[in-house]
Protein backbone atom coordinates (compact mmCIF):
# COMPACT_ATOMS: atom_id res chain seq x y z
CA UNK A 1 0.00 0.00 0.00
CA UNK A 2 2.42 2.42 0.83
CA UNK A 3 3.99 3.05 -3.21
CA UNK A 4 0.58 4.19 -4.05
CA UNK A 5 0.88 7.09 -1.48
CA UNK A 6 3.16 9.84 -2.25
CA UNK A 7 4.24 12.66 0.00
CA UNK A 8 1.79 15.02 -1.28
CA UNK A 9 2.50 19.05 -0.70
CA UNK A 10 -0.39 20.86 -2.38
CA UNK A 11 -3.71 19.17 -3.57
CA UNK A 12 -5.34 20.26 -6.21
CA UNK A 13 -8.78 20.31 -5.24
CA UNK A 14 -10.03 21.86 -8.83
CA UNK A 15 -12.84 19.54 -10.34
CA UNK A 16 -14.29 20.21 -13.83
CA UNK A 17 -17.90 18.88 -14.93
CA UNK A 18 -20.81 20.09 -17.37
CA UNK A 19 -18.06 22.63 -18.71
CA UNK A 20 -17.94 24.12 -15.41
CA UNK A 21 -14.52 24.49 -13.83
CA UNK A 22 -14.75 24.67 -9.51
CA UNK A 23 -12.02 25.59 -7.45
CA UNK A 24 -13.33 22.63 -5.10
CA UNK A 25 -16.03 19.65 -5.08
CA UNK A 26 -18.11 21.41 -2.40
CA UNK A 27 -21.09 22.97 -3.09
CA UNK A 28 -23.92 23.77 -1.42
CA UNK A 29 -27.65 21.71 -1.48
CA UNK A 30 -30.30 24.06 -2.57
CA UNK A 31 -33.09 24.70 0.14
CA UNK A 32 -30.23 24.54 3.06
CA UNK A 33 -28.62 27.19 1.84
CA UNK A 34 -31.09 30.46 0.90
CA UNK A 35 -28.99 32.31 -1.39
CA UNK A 36 -25.67 32.33 0.75
CA UNK A 37 -26.14 35.75 2.86
CA UNK A 38 -27.35 33.86 6.18
CA UNK A 39 -24.13 32.13 6.04
CA UNK A 40 -21.75 34.75 4.97
CA UNK A 41 -21.74 35.48 9.33
CA UNK A 42 -19.87 32.24 9.90
CA UNK A 43 -17.68 31.49 6.31
CA UNK A 44 -16.21 32.46 3.48
CA UNK A 45 -18.32 31.71 0.55
CA UNK A 46 -15.43 32.05 -1.80
CA UNK A 47 -14.03 28.72 -0.47
CA UNK A 48 -16.93 27.15 -1.72
CA UNK A 49 -16.99 25.02 -4.89
CA UNK A 50 -20.20 26.62 -5.70
CA UNK A 51 -23.54 28.00 -4.21
CA UNK A 52 -26.88 25.82 -5.30
CA UNK A 53 -29.68 28.67 -4.44
CA UNK A 54 -33.02 27.89 -2.79
CA UNK A 55 -35.26 27.20 -5.52
CA UNK A 56 -36.95 29.70 -7.86
CA UNK A 57 -40.32 29.91 -9.30
CA UNK A 58 -42.03 32.08 -12.05
CA UNK A 59 -44.14 33.23 -9.50
CA UNK A 60 -44.32 33.56 -5.39
CA UNK A 61 -44.46 30.64 -4.24
CA UNK A 62 -45.69 30.58 -0.26
CA UNK A 63 -45.15 27.27 0.65
CA UNK A 64 -46.81 24.94 3.15
CA UNK A 65 -48.37 25.56 6.25
CA UNK A 66 -45.82 24.67 9.98
CA UNK A 67 -45.00 22.52 11.09
CA UNK A 68 -42.66 22.44 8.50
CA UNK A 69 -39.76 20.31 10.21
CA UNK A 70 -38.86 16.82 12.39
CA UNK A 71 -36.49 15.94 13.45
CA UNK A 72 -36.14 11.94 12.99
CA UNK A 73 -33.27 9.38 13.60
CA UNK A 74 -30.02 10.41 12.49
CA UNK A 75 -32.09 12.95 9.87
CA UNK A 76 -35.03 15.22 9.62
CA UNK A 77 -38.23 15.51 7.59
CA UNK A 78 -38.85 19.15 5.72
CA UNK A 79 -41.91 19.89 3.93
CA UNK A 80 -41.13 23.40 3.59
CA UNK A 81 -42.72 23.34 0.30
CA UNK A 82 -40.51 25.68 -1.95
CA UNK A 83 -41.28 29.30 -0.44
CA UNK A 84 -39.46 31.31 -2.51
CA UNK A 85 -40.48 34.93 -3.73
CA UNK A 86 -40.46 34.15 -7.20
CA UNK A 87 -37.79 35.31 -10.06
CA UNK A 88 -38.14 38.71 -10.17
CA UNK A 89 -37.86 38.93 -6.51
CA UNK A 90 -34.68 36.24 -6.65
CA UNK A 91 -32.94 38.26 -9.48
CA UNK A 92 -33.10 42.06 -7.63
CA UNK A 93 -32.84 40.75 -4.38
CA UNK A 94 -30.25 37.72 -4.37
CA UNK A 95 -28.61 36.87 -6.96
CA UNK A 96 -27.69 40.32 -7.12
CA UNK A 97 -25.58 40.28 -4.30
CA UNK A 98 -24.55 36.71 -4.33
CA UNK A 99 -23.13 37.58 -8.03
CA UNK A 100 -20.83 39.79 -6.04
CA UNK A 101 -19.18 37.25 -3.62
CA UNK A 102 -16.38 35.76 -6.25
CA UNK A 103 -18.36 32.54 -5.95
CA UNK A 104 -19.90 30.31 -8.99
CA UNK A 105 -24.09 30.36 -8.31
CA UNK A 106 -25.85 28.15 -9.29
CA UNK A 107 -29.67 28.53 -9.78
CA UNK A 108 -31.96 25.93 -8.43
CA UNK A 109 -35.08 25.93 -10.81
CA UNK A 110 -38.91 24.82 -10.27
CA UNK A 111 -41.94 24.88 -11.76
CA UNK A 112 -45.44 23.32 -12.43
CA UNK A 113 -45.07 22.21 -15.76
CA UNK A 114 -42.00 22.01 -18.57
CA UNK A 115 -43.39 25.47 -20.11
CA UNK A 116 -42.52 26.69 -16.59
CA UNK A 117 -39.20 25.45 -15.62
CA UNK A 118 -38.17 27.06 -19.33
CA UNK A 119 -39.82 30.72 -18.50
CA UNK A 120 -37.33 30.79 -15.10
CA UNK A 121 -34.65 29.86 -16.76
CA UNK A 122 -35.23 32.36 -19.96
CA UNK A 123 -35.92 35.28 -17.61
CA UNK A 124 -32.23 34.25 -15.49
CA UNK A 125 -30.28 33.82 -19.14
CA UNK A 126 -30.34 37.71 -19.29
CA UNK A 127 -28.42 37.68 -16.13
CA UNK A 128 -24.81 37.60 -15.97
CA UNK A 129 -24.05 36.15 -12.41
CA UNK A 130 -25.31 32.26 -13.36
CA UNK A 131 -22.56 29.27 -13.88
CA UNK A 132 -25.57 26.55 -14.67
CA UNK A 133 -28.89 25.45 -13.69
CA UNK A 134 -29.84 22.88 -11.41
CA UNK A 135 -33.98 21.64 -12.81
CA UNK A 136 -35.84 20.53 -9.53
CA UNK A 137 -37.65 17.13 -10.69
CA UNK A 138 -37.77 15.81 -7.33
CA UNK A 139 -39.14 17.96 -4.83
CA UNK A 140 -41.44 15.83 -2.83
CA UNK A 141 -43.48 18.48 -0.72
CA UNK A 142 -45.49 20.02 -3.44
CA UNK A 143 -48.33 18.71 -5.28
CA UNK A 144 -47.95 20.02 -8.60
CA UNK A 145 -44.26 19.88 -10.19
CA UNK A 146 -41.57 19.17 -8.23
CA UNK A 147 -41.04 14.88 -7.48
CA UNK A 148 -44.73 14.21 -9.84
CA UNK A 149 -41.80 15.26 -13.05
CA UNK A 150 -38.92 13.00 -11.28
CA UNK A 151 -40.70 9.62 -11.28
CA UNK A 152 -41.01 8.90 -14.31
CA UNK A 153 -39.03 9.18 -17.30
CA UNK A 154 -41.04 10.60 -20.24
CA UNK A 155 -41.97 14.15 -18.01
CA UNK A 156 -38.35 14.12 -16.21
CA UNK A 157 -37.20 14.07 -19.95
CA UNK A 158 -39.91 16.97 -21.56
CA UNK A 159 -38.66 19.14 -18.45
CA UNK A 160 -35.21 18.52 -19.28
CA UNK A 161 -35.82 19.11 -22.83
CA UNK A 162 -37.95 22.55 -22.35
CA UNK A 163 -35.35 24.20 -20.25
CA UNK A 164 -32.52 22.74 -22.67
CA UNK A 165 -34.12 24.68 -25.49
CA UNK A 166 -33.83 28.26 -23.82
CA UNK A 167 -30.02 27.27 -22.52
CA UNK A 168 -26.70 26.63 -23.71
CA UNK A 169 -25.76 27.70 -19.96
CA UNK A 170 -25.25 24.26 -17.66
CA UNK A 171 -28.08 22.18 -17.16
CA UNK A 172 -28.01 19.58 -14.18
CA UNK A 173 -31.02 18.05 -13.16
CA UNK A 174 -31.53 16.82 -9.75
CA UNK A 175 -33.26 13.74 -9.29
CA UNK A 176 -35.61 11.95 -6.66
CA UNK A 177 -34.72 8.82 -5.24
CA UNK A 178 -38.35 7.58 -4.60
CA UNK A 179 -38.05 6.06 -7.81
CA UNK A 180 -37.48 2.04 -8.56
CA UNK A 181 -35.13 2.55 -10.73
CA UNK A 182 -33.05 6.00 -10.65
CA UNK A 183 -30.68 5.11 -13.60
CA UNK A 184 -33.83 5.06 -16.02
CA UNK A 185 -34.57 8.35 -15.27
CA UNK A 186 -31.01 9.81 -15.17
CA UNK A 187 -30.68 7.82 -18.71
CA UNK A 188 -33.96 9.65 -20.10
CA UNK A 189 -32.82 13.22 -18.39
CA UNK A 190 -29.22 12.85 -20.06
CA UNK A 191 -30.88 11.99 -23.77
CA UNK A 192 -33.09 15.41 -23.33
CA UNK A 193 -29.75 17.11 -22.75
CA UNK A 194 -29.22 17.27 -19.32
CA UNK A 195 -25.14 17.68 -18.91
CA UNK A 196 -24.87 16.75 -15.44
CA UNK A 197 -27.32 15.26 -13.01
CA UNK A 198 -27.22 15.05 -8.90
CA UNK A 199 -29.02 13.04 -6.84
CA UNK A 200 -30.99 12.66 -4.14
CA UNK A 201 -33.32 14.89 -3.51
CA UNK A 202 -35.22 13.93 0.05
CA UNK A 203 -36.95 10.47 0.25
CA UNK A 204 -40.26 10.59 1.00
CA UNK A 205 -41.21 9.71 4.70
CA UNK A 206 -43.23 10.69 7.66
CA UNK A 207 -43.22 11.13 11.26
CA UNK A 208 -45.91 10.56 13.77
CA UNK A 209 -46.42 11.96 17.30
CA UNK A 210 -47.76 8.99 19.50
CA UNK A 211 -48.67 10.87 22.27
CA UNK A 212 -51.04 13.07 20.57
CA UNK A 213 -51.98 10.61 17.28
CA UNK A 214 -51.16 13.74 14.87
CA UNK A 215 -48.31 13.63 12.20
CA UNK A 216 -45.11 16.16 13.35
CA UNK A 217 -45.60 17.41 9.66
CA UNK A 218 -48.94 19.72 8.78
CA UNK A 219 -48.76 18.12 5.57
CA UNK A 220 -47.94 14.91 6.71
CA UNK A 221 -45.77 13.85 4.30
CA UNK A 222 -41.98 15.22 3.70
CA UNK A 223 -39.09 14.98 2.78
CA UNK A 224 -36.11 12.82 4.46
CA UNK A 225 -32.46 13.97 4.70
CA UNK A 226 -29.88 14.13 6.94
CA UNK A 227 -27.07 10.93 7.52
CA UNK A 228 -29.97 8.50 7.77
CA UNK A 229 -30.15 8.63 3.93
CA UNK A 230 -26.50 8.60 3.31
CA UNK A 231 -26.64 4.99 2.33
CA UNK A 232 -29.13 5.18 0.21
CA UNK A 233 -27.49 8.35 -1.71
CA UNK A 234 -24.34 6.60 -2.03
CA UNK A 235 -25.70 3.73 -3.71
CA UNK A 236 -27.78 5.52 -6.54
CA UNK A 237 -24.95 7.92 -7.08
CA UNK A 238 -22.85 4.23 -7.85
CA UNK A 239 -25.66 2.83 -9.95
CA UNK A 240 -26.00 6.27 -11.67
CA UNK A 241 -22.47 6.61 -12.52
CA UNK A 242 -22.02 3.46 -14.10
CA UNK A 243 -25.31 4.21 -16.31
CA UNK A 244 -24.67 7.80 -18.14
CA UNK A 245 -22.07 9.27 -19.22
CA UNK A 246 -22.65 12.76 -17.94
CA UNK A 247 -21.26 13.55 -14.93
CA UNK A 248 -22.78 12.81 -11.77
CA UNK A 249 -23.13 15.33 -8.63
CA UNK A 250 -23.29 13.52 -4.77
CA UNK A 251 -25.80 14.59 -2.26
CA UNK A 252 -27.20 12.86 0.64
CA UNK A 253 -26.27 13.41 4.54
CA UNK A 254 -22.59 14.86 4.25
CA UNK A 255 -21.20 15.55 7.07
CA UNK A 256 -18.01 15.31 7.13
CA UNK A 257 -15.01 15.37 4.66
CA UNK A 258 -15.15 11.36 4.87
CA UNK A 259 -18.50 11.19 3.47
CA UNK A 260 -17.35 13.77 0.58
CA UNK A 261 -14.60 11.49 -0.09
CA UNK A 262 -17.03 8.44 0.16
CA UNK A 263 -19.57 10.08 -2.93
CA UNK A 264 -16.19 10.81 -4.95
CA UNK A 265 -15.51 6.88 -4.65
CA UNK A 266 -18.82 5.80 -5.52
CA UNK A 267 -18.61 7.84 -8.75
CA UNK A 268 -19.57 11.63 -7.97
CA UNK A 269 -17.32 14.61 -9.88
CA UNK A 270 -18.65 16.96 -6.70
CA UNK A 271 -20.72 17.09 -3.56
CA UNK A 272 -23.38 19.23 -2.46
CA UNK A 273 -23.73 19.95 0.94
CA UNK A 274 -27.17 20.09 2.66
CA UNK A 275 -28.75 19.21 6.02
CA UNK A 276 -25.49 19.57 7.69
CA UNK A 277 -25.81 23.23 7.05
CA UNK A 278 -28.37 23.43 9.40
CA UNK A 279 -26.19 21.26 11.94
CA UNK A 280 -23.38 23.46 12.13
CA UNK A 281 -23.28 26.87 9.80
CA UNK A 282 -19.40 26.14 8.84
CA UNK A 283 -20.18 22.75 7.71
CA UNK A 284 -19.37 23.02 3.95
CA UNK A 285 -15.92 24.47 5.33
CA UNK A 286 -15.14 21.65 7.94
CA UNK A 287 -15.89 18.81 5.07
CA UNK A 288 -13.58 20.70 2.77
CA UNK A 289 -10.93 20.91 5.12
CA UNK A 290 -11.58 16.88 5.95
CA UNK A 291 -11.44 16.33 2.39
CA UNK A 292 -8.16 17.88 1.83
CA UNK A 293 -6.91 16.36 4.93
CA UNK A 294 -7.67 13.13 3.66
CA UNK A 295 -6.18 13.22 0.49
CA UNK A 296 -2.76 14.91 1.70
CA UNK A 297 -3.11 11.88 4.05
CA UNK A 298 -3.86 9.54 1.43
CA UNK A 299 -1.08 11.31 -1.20
CA UNK A 300 -3.84 12.12 -3.64
CA UNK A 301 -2.50 14.78 -5.48
CA UNK A 302 -5.44 15.41 -7.35
CA UNK A 303 -9.11 15.48 -5.76
CA UNK A 304 -10.52 14.57 -9.02
CA UNK A 305 -8.22 11.12 -9.26
CA UNK A 306 -10.63 9.96 -6.25
CA UNK A 307 -13.73 9.94 -9.07
CA UNK A 308 -14.91 7.03 -9.27
CA UNK A 309 -11.79 5.11 -7.65
CA UNK A 310 -13.97 2.68 -5.62
CA UNK A 311 -12.30 -0.85 -5.28
CA UNK A 312 -14.74 -3.44 -5.63
CA UNK B 1 -34.69 50.57 24.72
CA UNK B 2 -35.74 50.03 21.51
CA UNK B 3 -34.20 46.35 20.95
CA UNK B 4 -34.85 46.34 16.87
CA UNK B 5 -31.98 49.33 17.00
CA UNK B 6 -29.98 47.09 19.17
CA UNK B 7 -30.32 44.10 16.35
CA UNK B 8 -29.87 46.30 13.04
CA UNK B 9 -26.50 45.12 11.94
CA UNK B 10 -25.70 42.49 14.48
CA UNK B 11 -24.00 39.20 13.56
CA UNK B 12 -24.52 36.04 15.13
CA UNK B 13 -21.92 34.44 16.62
CA UNK B 14 -20.71 30.63 17.21
CA UNK B 15 -19.84 29.72 20.97
CA UNK B 16 -18.37 27.30 22.55
CA UNK B 17 -20.72 27.17 25.93
CA UNK B 18 -19.87 25.66 29.17
CA UNK B 19 -22.73 24.37 31.52
CA UNK B 20 -22.23 26.22 35.38
CA UNK B 21 -25.53 25.11 36.37
CA UNK B 22 -28.28 22.89 35.52
CA UNK B 23 -31.24 22.43 38.12
CA UNK B 24 -34.40 21.70 38.43
CA UNK B 25 -36.82 24.95 39.17
CA UNK B 26 -39.76 22.92 38.63
CA UNK B 27 -41.45 20.06 37.65
CA UNK B 28 -40.33 19.35 34.29
CA UNK B 29 -38.50 22.76 34.29
CA UNK B 30 -34.64 23.37 34.34
CA UNK B 31 -33.15 26.37 34.42
CA UNK B 32 -29.73 26.31 32.49
CA UNK B 33 -26.21 28.79 33.19
CA UNK B 34 -23.92 28.84 30.71
CA UNK B 35 -20.42 30.41 30.35
CA UNK B 36 -21.56 32.42 26.86
CA UNK B 37 -19.31 35.61 27.18
CA UNK B 38 -19.29 36.87 23.64
CA UNK B 39 -23.37 35.94 23.01
CA UNK B 40 -23.98 37.27 26.63
CA UNK B 41 -22.23 40.70 25.81
CA UNK B 42 -24.17 40.44 22.71
CA UNK B 43 -27.66 39.50 23.52
CA UNK B 44 -31.27 41.60 23.69
CA UNK B 45 -33.83 40.85 25.31
CA UNK B 46 -36.32 39.04 23.37
CA UNK B 47 -33.45 36.95 21.94
CA UNK B 48 -32.59 33.28 21.50
CA UNK B 49 -29.56 30.44 21.21
CA UNK B 50 -29.57 28.30 19.02
CA UNK B 51 -28.01 25.14 21.22
CA UNK B 52 -26.64 22.15 19.83
CA UNK B 53 -27.45 19.94 22.82
CA UNK B 54 -25.23 16.61 21.67
CA UNK B 55 -22.79 15.86 19.41
CA UNK B 56 -23.41 13.42 16.47
CA UNK B 57 -26.44 12.27 14.61
CA UNK B 58 -28.65 11.77 17.75
CA UNK B 59 -29.73 14.80 18.11
CA UNK B 60 -29.13 16.17 14.89
CA UNK B 61 -30.97 19.50 14.95
CA UNK B 62 -30.26 22.46 17.17
CA UNK B 63 -32.88 23.62 19.95
CA UNK B 64 -33.39 27.08 20.31
CA UNK B 65 -33.74 28.92 23.57
CA UNK B 66 -34.84 32.07 24.66
CA UNK B 67 -32.26 33.68 26.81
CA UNK B 68 -33.82 34.13 30.37
CA UNK B 69 -31.12 36.81 31.90
CA UNK B 70 -27.79 37.59 30.73
CA UNK B 71 -24.83 39.04 33.69
CA UNK B 72 -21.30 39.08 32.98
CA UNK B 73 -20.36 36.12 30.93
CA UNK B 74 -23.28 34.13 31.78
CA UNK B 75 -26.37 33.22 30.14
CA UNK B 76 -29.36 31.24 31.54
CA UNK B 77 -32.21 29.58 29.53
CA UNK B 78 -35.62 28.13 31.42
CA UNK B 79 -36.58 25.13 29.51
CA UNK B 80 -39.56 22.37 29.72
CA UNK B 81 -39.08 19.15 29.47
CA UNK B 82 -41.05 18.15 26.67
CA UNK B 83 -39.52 15.92 23.80
CA UNK B 84 -36.23 13.58 23.74
CA UNK B 85 -34.06 16.82 22.88
CA UNK B 86 -34.80 18.83 26.25
CA UNK B 87 -35.19 14.91 28.34
CA UNK B 88 -31.15 14.91 26.74
CA UNK B 89 -30.45 18.37 27.86
CA UNK B 90 -31.77 17.74 31.34
CA UNK B 91 -28.86 15.42 31.89
CA UNK B 92 -26.67 18.20 31.16
CA UNK B 93 -23.91 18.68 34.52
CA UNK B 94 -21.78 21.18 35.13
CA UNK B 95 -18.51 21.12 32.81
CA UNK B 96 -20.48 20.01 29.86
CA UNK B 97 -19.39 22.14 26.97
CA UNK B 98 -21.84 22.43 23.71
CA UNK B 99 -21.97 24.74 21.23
CA UNK B 100 -24.36 27.90 20.49
CA UNK B 101 -25.60 30.36 17.81
CA UNK B 102 -26.54 33.49 19.22
CA UNK B 103 -27.89 36.47 19.80
CA UNK B 104 -30.30 35.19 17.19
CA UNK B 105 -33.62 37.03 16.14
CA UNK B 106 -35.43 40.28 16.92
CA UNK B 107 -35.79 40.98 20.24
CA UNK B 108 -38.67 43.35 21.96
CA UNK B 109 -39.14 46.45 20.88
CA UNK B 110 -40.34 48.85 23.98
CA UNK B 111 -40.13 52.27 22.64
CA UNK B 112 -38.02 54.62 24.38
CA UNK B 113 -40.89 57.09 25.54
CA UNK B 114 -42.60 53.70 26.92
CA UNK B 115 -43.58 54.59 31.37
CA UNK B 116 -45.54 52.11 31.91
CA UNK B 117 -44.93 48.12 30.16
CA UNK B 118 -47.16 45.02 30.92
CA UNK B 119 -45.74 41.89 30.71
CA UNK B 120 -48.02 38.51 30.27
CA UNK B 121 -46.00 35.74 30.54
CA UNK B 122 -48.11 32.12 30.02
CA UNK B 123 -46.04 28.90 31.75
CA UNK B 124 -42.35 29.04 30.08
CA UNK B 125 -43.82 32.23 28.38
CA UNK B 126 -41.58 33.81 31.34
CA UNK B 127 -38.72 33.05 29.57
CA UNK B 128 -37.89 35.52 27.42
CA UNK B 129 -39.58 37.77 29.79
CA UNK B 130 -37.02 37.52 32.26
CA UNK B 131 -34.44 39.88 31.03
CA UNK B 132 -36.62 42.32 29.49
CA UNK B 133 -37.95 42.90 32.66
CA UNK B 134 -34.68 43.55 34.67
CA UNK B 135 -33.46 45.69 31.88
CA UNK B 136 -37.17 47.67 32.18
CA UNK B 137 -36.67 48.43 35.50
CA UNK B 138 -33.46 49.34 35.15
CA UNK B 139 -33.71 52.14 33.03
CA UNK B 140 -37.14 53.51 35.35
CA UNK B 141 -39.54 51.94 33.30
CA UNK B 142 -42.85 50.60 35.56
CA UNK B 143 -43.02 46.93 35.00
CA UNK B 144 -46.33 45.19 35.31
CA UNK B 145 -46.61 41.51 35.07
CA UNK B 146 -49.17 39.24 34.88
CA UNK B 147 -48.46 35.29 35.08
CA UNK B 148 -50.03 32.13 34.77
CA UNK B 149 -49.18 28.63 35.18
CA UNK B 150 -50.85 25.31 36.27
CA UNK B 151 -49.89 25.59 39.58
CA UNK B 152 -47.94 27.77 41.70
CA UNK B 153 -44.82 25.74 41.55
CA UNK B 154 -44.35 26.48 38.12
CA UNK B 155 -45.00 30.17 38.03
CA UNK B 156 -40.78 30.18 37.07
CA UNK B 157 -39.37 33.51 37.30
CA UNK B 158 -41.99 34.82 39.59
CA UNK B 159 -39.30 35.90 42.11
CA UNK B 160 -37.30 37.56 39.49
CA UNK B 161 -40.38 39.31 38.56
CA UNK B 162 -41.55 40.45 42.59
CA UNK B 163 -38.11 41.49 42.51
CA UNK B 164 -37.98 44.15 39.86
CA UNK B 165 -41.86 44.87 39.27
CA UNK B 166 -44.07 47.26 40.44
CA UNK B 167 -46.70 44.75 40.88
CA UNK B 168 -47.13 41.50 39.92
CA UNK B 169 -50.73 39.31 39.84
CA UNK B 170 -51.04 36.09 39.45
CA UNK B 171 -53.80 32.90 38.46
CA UNK B 172 -53.05 29.31 37.99
CA UNK B 173 -55.25 26.66 36.83
CA UNK B 174 -55.53 24.99 40.44
CA UNK B 175 -55.80 28.02 42.00
CA UNK B 176 -52.30 26.80 44.28
CA UNK B 177 -51.31 30.64 43.34
CA UNK B 178 -53.25 33.62 43.05
CA UNK B 179 -56.66 33.50 41.02
CA UNK B 180 -58.26 29.85 40.01
CA UNK B 181 -57.67 30.34 36.12
CA UNK B 182 -56.73 31.86 32.90
CA UNK B 183 -53.73 34.54 32.58
CA UNK B 184 -55.96 36.20 30.80
CA UNK B 185 -58.13 37.48 33.26
CA UNK B 186 -55.14 39.26 34.97
CA UNK B 187 -53.88 40.57 31.69
CA UNK B 188 -57.39 42.22 31.16
CA UNK B 189 -57.94 43.80 34.45
CA UNK B 190 -54.46 45.15 34.26
CA UNK B 191 -54.86 46.62 31.03
CA UNK B 192 -58.12 48.48 31.85
CA UNK B 193 -57.09 49.34 35.18
CA UNK B 194 -53.70 50.47 35.13
CA UNK B 195 -52.91 50.96 31.65
CA UNK B 196 -49.63 50.28 30.05
CA UNK B 197 -48.31 51.69 27.18
CA UNK B 198 -47.28 48.94 25.32
CA UNK B 199 -47.94 45.08 26.21
CA UNK B 200 -45.05 42.15 25.88
CA UNK B 201 -46.61 38.72 25.48
CA UNK B 202 -45.44 35.08 25.37
CA UNK B 203 -47.21 32.07 26.13
CA UNK B 204 -49.25 29.41 24.35
CA UNK B 205 -50.20 30.82 21.30
CA UNK B 206 -53.64 30.50 22.32
CA UNK B 207 -53.27 32.90 25.41
CA UNK B 208 -51.23 35.65 23.14
CA UNK B 209 -53.77 35.74 20.56
CA UNK B 210 -56.11 36.30 23.61
CA UNK B 211 -54.05 39.00 25.06
CA UNK B 212 -53.62 40.90 21.90
CA UNK B 213 -57.32 40.48 21.39
CA UNK B 214 -57.69 42.32 24.94
CA UNK B 215 -54.86 45.10 24.02
CA UNK B 216 -55.90 45.83 20.73
CA UNK B 217 -59.49 46.67 22.06
CA UNK B 218 -57.66 48.38 24.66
CA UNK B 219 -55.86 50.34 22.44
CA UNK B 220 -52.86 49.42 23.93
CA UNK B 221 -49.75 48.43 21.47
CA UNK B 222 -49.21 44.96 21.67
CA UNK B 223 -45.69 42.50 21.11
CA UNK B 224 -45.30 39.14 21.05
CA UNK B 225 -42.83 36.36 21.27
CA UNK B 226 -44.07 33.60 18.94
CA UNK B 227 -42.01 30.00 19.05
CA UNK B 228 -41.90 27.67 15.71
CA UNK B 229 -40.27 24.78 15.17
CA UNK B 230 -36.74 25.98 13.56
CA UNK B 231 -33.69 23.92 11.50
CA UNK B 232 -31.04 26.09 10.71
CA UNK B 233 -32.54 29.50 13.23
CA UNK B 234 -30.63 31.74 10.93
CA UNK B 235 -33.11 32.76 8.07
CA UNK B 236 -32.22 29.96 5.72
CA UNK B 237 -34.19 26.98 5.70
CA UNK B 238 -37.89 28.78 6.13
CA UNK B 239 -39.14 25.96 8.55
CA UNK B 240 -40.50 28.39 11.05
CA UNK B 241 -42.61 30.82 8.99
CA UNK B 242 -45.51 33.02 11.25
CA UNK B 243 -47.95 33.94 8.89
CA UNK B 244 -48.35 37.54 9.21
CA UNK B 245 -50.27 40.69 6.89
CA UNK B 246 -47.20 41.04 5.00
CA UNK B 247 -47.15 37.17 3.81
CA UNK B 248 -44.99 34.23 5.58
CA UNK B 249 -42.28 35.73 7.97
CA UNK B 250 -39.44 33.32 9.69
CA UNK B 251 -39.55 33.47 13.47
CA UNK B 252 -35.63 33.02 13.77
CA UNK B 253 -34.56 36.39 12.00
CA UNK B 254 -37.96 38.50 11.38
CA UNK B 255 -39.13 37.66 14.96
CA UNK B 256 -39.53 35.67 17.20
CA UNK B 257 -41.40 39.27 18.49
CA UNK B 258 -43.70 40.38 16.46
CA UNK B 259 -46.38 42.73 16.15
CA UNK B 260 -49.54 41.60 17.62
CA UNK B 261 -50.76 43.40 14.36
CA UNK B 262 -49.25 41.87 12.21
CA UNK B 263 -49.51 38.35 12.99
CA UNK B 264 -52.63 36.22 11.13
CA UNK B 265 -53.95 34.41 14.06
CA UNK B 266 -55.98 31.86 12.20
CA UNK B 267 -54.73 27.99 12.88
CA UNK B 268 -52.63 28.91 16.18
CA UNK B 269 -49.63 26.46 16.49
CA UNK B 270 -50.32 23.71 19.23
CA UNK B 271 -46.76 24.58 21.09
CA UNK B 272 -43.70 22.51 19.68
CA UNK B 273 -42.24 19.45 21.25
CA UNK B 274 -38.85 19.45 21.05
Amino acid sequence: MEQRRPRVTSVDLSVEFAGVRLRNPVMTASGTFASGREYADFIDLSRLGAVVTKGVSLEPWTGNESPRVAETASGMLNSIGLQNPGVEAFCARDLRWLSERDVPVVVNVSGHSPEEYARVVERLESEAGVAAYEVNISCPNVDEGGMAFGTSCAPAAAVTAAVRAVTKRPLIVKLSPNVTDITEIARAVEDAGADAVSLVNTLLGMAIDAETRRPRLARVVGGLSGPAIKPVALRMVWQVARAVAVPVIGVGGIMTGEDAVEFLLAGASAVQVGTANFVDPTSTMRVLDGLTEYCVRHGVARVSDLIGALEV
Amino acid sequence: MSCSDLDAGQHPLLERVEVLANERVAEGVGLLVLRSPRIAAAVAPGQFVHLRIAAGADFLLRRPFSVYRAHGDTIELLYQVLGRGTRELADHMRGDVMDAIGPLGRGWDVPEDAAHVLLVAGGLGAAPLGMLAERLAARGVAVSVAQGAPCAERLVARDLFESVARRVEVATDDGSAGEPGFVTVVSHRLLVTDRPDVVCVCGPEVMARAVAAQAAEAGVPCRVSLERLMACGIGACLSCVVTTVDGRKRACVDGPVFDAEEVCWDGAEAPPRH
